[in-house]
């Protein structure tokens, strides 16, 4: 920490004066898309970062995940680092070769990217290149999400990379427009041998906005990986922090299939926020997978603002070794016909600890929503920890809502069935996990995303 | 909703009377002479005024908890009597022939008869008023089992070694805001004892009743059941209609020995304020329970109607293996009653077993909040629990809130948690209507269907009790 630029009054605890140092390094982040109102969101989002205190344990939605472990590291903005397109192909879907937009280490590789097979009225690009009648109106999105989200004070991590935002990896569909090609947006992380600092780190900030217009469809996989490793549980390597912030706006009648992967690498940092803005009859539906990163938070906000939407919450985490992983969704609905179907899965093993914290809200103005929310979990190891809350916050009457949440291991009489017909104890134990894993992955638009996926639970399993 | 539905709803509340009694209070505030005031008149043995001693520093240094979803205005404690007693003969009362009549006469007024010729057949009787107690009756018949049933002030006097042994082994002094309060300035309460083997004859019962407009009541309770001893408790509380708010910050201790069996209902109707929310009680109470031998049981029923504002979580630790805690809960509020209640289950033994289930209703514009936990801590090998909350919408300014915690330290636990909204449906009403049912008897046959698992859990004479209590809360709230 370099707390020798800092003289440190005693009042100022060492949690916060890291959290001021995470907001000078997030600052020498220049926007490169200059205008006011991104000069003007940048100065009210340091000033957040600044009025607020570091999340602890005290805090209660930093109840169950401690963020002690990243304090170990001195986080500087990462630059930029030139990839071959043979380096990311680990990440590319063959789906999506032609219509990718790639991030390295949070900036933008027009080299990487490749969105050739993108029709008319659809624009996925950085946000210099936006064309000008999108340029013009993207003040009306940019950070919108963001502020409205958090229930009871905004979150700190989002203020940070508000707080130093330069480019943004936008969606944009035109009203009407409905594409079948899914778009790939893949933020991928560097793992050169290049600063091996003791204990410093990069700190990469990603930035996504997605706008459905009226009547759009678009099907989008955001994708968080890093290089020199096709998978999250090979040899370890460096540090880093990414601090993702996604705003998705979905206007009337707007349709999108959202799905997120986050296969950091086994020693990164992963604390990211997707921000929905729903209006009437809109249909969102989030995949969230999360197999990587040693510590990851992810709060997934979705807020209603126009009558009969539908949102669905799919997600599976799974994790070994000490992995910890912390999903906080809130939903919550302000207008009537709301329909919220959430399911979330959780397989935990060895030492791991998977936090799940779903909350619904309905207010006097959202009747007739029907709400229904479920987590599973699975604990394969006695010394993996799972904790779950499930919350329901609700003051209209003519609605449906309900809850479930379970924690258990694999049933030994399932196990039993299955070496009754001939299986050997292991490939009855992966049947069982696969099926408990497919039912998310099947949710996945994307076949090839799909295979690899399944691939990667079966290598987990063993 | 009509005219004739919001005369019914608007029912007073049958125990607001007040009893014009003299009574020997203490001054308002509290600091360390309060505490040492009311040791002293208490006349206790010095261990128990450096319990409370301790326990008074403790609270000094903590801070009332935010975290419940409930909201009042801040409560001055200097403002408040901390002890207030009617006034009786100095000398210990021989029998109920020289308690004041007036006082039987409030007693009798509850529905709690505790003179001689007219008590219940069956159930043994603790009254307690503001702060002590005023009777217990058939302590002669159950002496002869062993049992010990008495106030604690008794207690502390007759059986100091087990008060010593066991009073705050619970709940220690500075578990929590209101439990370290509690351990400084408690008054009386009641003292269970049931021996080795011993089923205990008959129900035990405390009534708690607050009379003075400024005085909080603290009392303490304790159920000790020995190695398989067994034993069935109640609770009912009611208070007159004042502008002001009272404080309520009891602690209950519960120690289940190996194949020990405690039961333990409460219905709760304390004042609740008037429609506007003004006036009531507020209820903060930790109750805690400790199976600490091998398949004990410790089962928590509670009827919660009353109060301005509840803050209460029966817990159970379950130490023991095989040991076995039970929560039954129905929370009703009306009009500006605020609620976050439910329970803990902290599973440290192998083999424990939990079960929850909770039915809020809430009515007017109040807020019912469930709040739990679930806890397997990682020696708790085979662990399982079943959690169900259910809540009933009545009207779409009520609002129903659950904020189930599950921590999970162990692999081969199995773990359920459901929860479910719902309101009373017109279909419903219109059945009932079809079969020349009215409105009110409909809606109380409905309550009384979704609160049915729990109610099947009191003993039964409360249970017939606390059913009509439920419909009498509830009359007209739907139009």
């Amino acid at each position: 920490m370099t707390s020798s630029l800092v003289s440190p009054p005693t009042n100022v605890s060492k949690t916060d004066i890291y959290l001021a140092n995470l907001l000078t390094q997030s600052k020498q982040q220049k926007p490169v898309f200059n205008a006011e109102f991104i000069d003007e969101l940048r100065q009210i989002a340091s000033l957040e970062v600044s009025s607020q205190n570091f999340p602890s344990k005290k805090d209660e939605e930093w109840r169950f995940l401690d963020l002690l472990p990243l304090l170990e590291y001195d986080f500087k903005l990462a630059s930029a680092v030139e990839l071959t397109k043979q380096d990311i192909v680990p990440f590319i879907l063959p789906e999506m070769a032609k219509s990718c937009l790639v991030f390295v280490n949070g900036i933008f590789s027009p080299v990487l990217s490749d969105v050739s097979a993108l029709p008319q009225g659809v624009y996925v690009g950085n946000l210099t290149n936006l064309p000008l009648p999108q340029s013009k109106q993207i003040v009306k999105y940019l950070n919108k999400t963001t502020n409205l989200v958090a229930q009871g004070g905004s979150d700190v991590f989002s203020a940070l990379n508000t707080a130093g935002i330069s480019d943004v990896a936008t969606v944009w569909v035109n009203a009407d427009v409905e594409i079948e090609q899914p778009i790939q947006v893949l933020f991928v992380a560097t793992q050169s041998p290049l600063t091996p600092l003791e204990k410093g780190g990069m700190l990469i900030q990603p930035r996504c906005l997605v706008v459905a217009q009226r009547g759009a469809k678009l099907t989008l996989v955001e994708y968080y990986g890093a290089t020199a490793q096709g998978c999250s549980d090979t040899a370890p390597n460096q540090a880093y922090l990414t601090n993702s912030v996604t705003e998705i706006y979905l206007e009337d009648n707007a349709e999108v299939n959202h799905t997120r992967i986050q296969r950091e690498s086994g020693k990164g940092f992963q604390i990211g926020q997707t921000a929905i803005a729903q209006a009437r009859s809109s249909r969102y539906t989030c995949n969230e997978v999360n197999l990587g990163a040693r510590l990851s938070r992810h709060n997934l906000t979705v807020n209603q603002v126009g009558e009969q939407t539908y949102t669905a919450l799919n997600g599976l985490t799974m994790l070994a070794n000490r992995q910890e992983s912390d999903t906080h969704s809130v939903v919550s609905l302000t207008k009537p016909h709301g329909v919220v179907n959430q399911l979330h899965k959780c397989i935990v093993d060895d030492y791991s600890h998977s936090v799940f914290n779903g909350k619904v809200f309905v207010p006097k103005a959202a009747q007739l929503t029907n709400a229904v929310q479920l987590n599973r979990n699975l604990v394969l190891s006695s010394k993996a920890r799972v904790d779950t809350k499930p919350e329901l916050g609700i003051t209209a009457d003519n609605v449906k809502c309900a809850h479930g949440a379970t924690v258990s291991q694999l049933q030994p009489d399932e196990l039993f069935y299955l070496r009754s017909r001939g299986l050997s104890e292991d490939q009855a134990r992966n049947l069982l996990l696969d099926a408990f894993a497919g039912e998310i992955l099947q949710r996945i638009p994307v076949p090839s995303l799909q295979e690899r996926l399944g691939q990667c639970v079966a290598c987990r399993t063993f | 909703m009509n005219t004739s539905v919001k005369t019914l709803v608007n029912q007073p509340y049958k125990y607001g009377f007040i009893t014009d009694i003299e009574a020997d209070t203490i001054p308002r505030g509290l600091n360390e002479d309060i505490v040492r005031l009311i040791s002293s008149k208490k006349n206790e043995p010095e261990f128990m005024l450096e319990f409370r001693l301790k326990a008074y520093r403790q609270w000094l240094k903590m801070v009332e908890p935010t975290w419940p979803h409930v909201s009042y205005p801040t409560i001055d404690y200097q403002n408040i009597i901390y002890y207030s007693a009617p006034k009786q003969n100095k000398e210990k009362i021989k029998s109920l022939d020289e308690v004041d009549p007036t006082l039987l006469e409030a007693f009798e007024k509850l529905g709690i008869p505790i003179s001689e010729q007219k008590r219940l057949s069956n159930v043994a009787v603790d009254a307690i008023f503001d702060s002590v107690s005023i009777a217990t009756t058939f302590k002669d018949k159950l002496a002869k089992d062993g049992v010990i049933f008495c106030s604690i002030s008794e207690a502390l006097h007759e059986h100091p070694e087990l008060i010593k042994k066991y009073l705050g082994s619970v709940v220690p002094v500075a578990d929590n805001f209101f439990a370290a309060l509690n351990a400084a300035v408690f008054s009386d309460g009641s003292f269970v004892f049931i021996p080795k083997g011993v089923k205990c004859p008959m129900e035990l019962s405390t009534y708690f009743r607050i009379n003075n407009g400024d005085t909080g009541q603290f009392e303490r309770t304790l159920i000790i059941a020995e190695e398989g001893a067994s034993v069935s408790y109640l609770e009912g509380c009611t208070a007159p209609m004042y502008d002001s708010n009272q404080l309520h910050a009891a602690v209950v201790e519960l120690v289940a020995l190996d194949n020990a069996d405690i039961k333990y209902s409460t219905v709760q109707n304390w004042y609740a304020g008037d429609e506007n929310g003004k006036g009531g009680i507020y209820n903060f109470v930790t109750k805690r329970g400790l199976c600490k031998g091998v398949n004990s049981k410790i089962s928590w029923t509670q009827v919660e109607t009353g109060s301005a504002i509840t803050w209460k979580y029966p817990s159970c630790v379950l130490i023991g293996d095989n040991s076995v805690g039970e929560f039954y809960s129905i929370a009703l509020t009306n009009n500006k009653q605020q609620a976050d209640t439910g329970t803990k289950m902290i599973h440290i033994g192998k083999n424990t077993k939990s079960t929850i289930i909770s039915k809020g209703i809430s009515a007017g514009n109040s807020k019912n909040s469930y709040r739990g936990l679930v806890k397997i801590g990682s020696k708790a090998t085979g662990a399982r629990n079943y959690s169900q909350c259910d809540s009933m919408l009545i009207g779409d300014n009520a609002e129903a809130n659950t904020f189930p915690y599950i921590q999970v330290d162990n692999k081969t636990a199995v773990i359920e948690h459901e929860a479910s909204t719902s309101k009373i449906g017109e279909d419903q009403l219109f059945y009932f209507a079809q079969r020349g049912i009215s409105e009110e008897n409909a809606i109380s046959m409905l309550v009384g269907g979704f609160c049915k698992d729990v109610l099947n859990e009191l003993p039964m004479e409360f249970a017939a009790e606390a059913d009509k209590l439920l419909s009498l809360k509830l009359e007209g709230t739907v139009g």
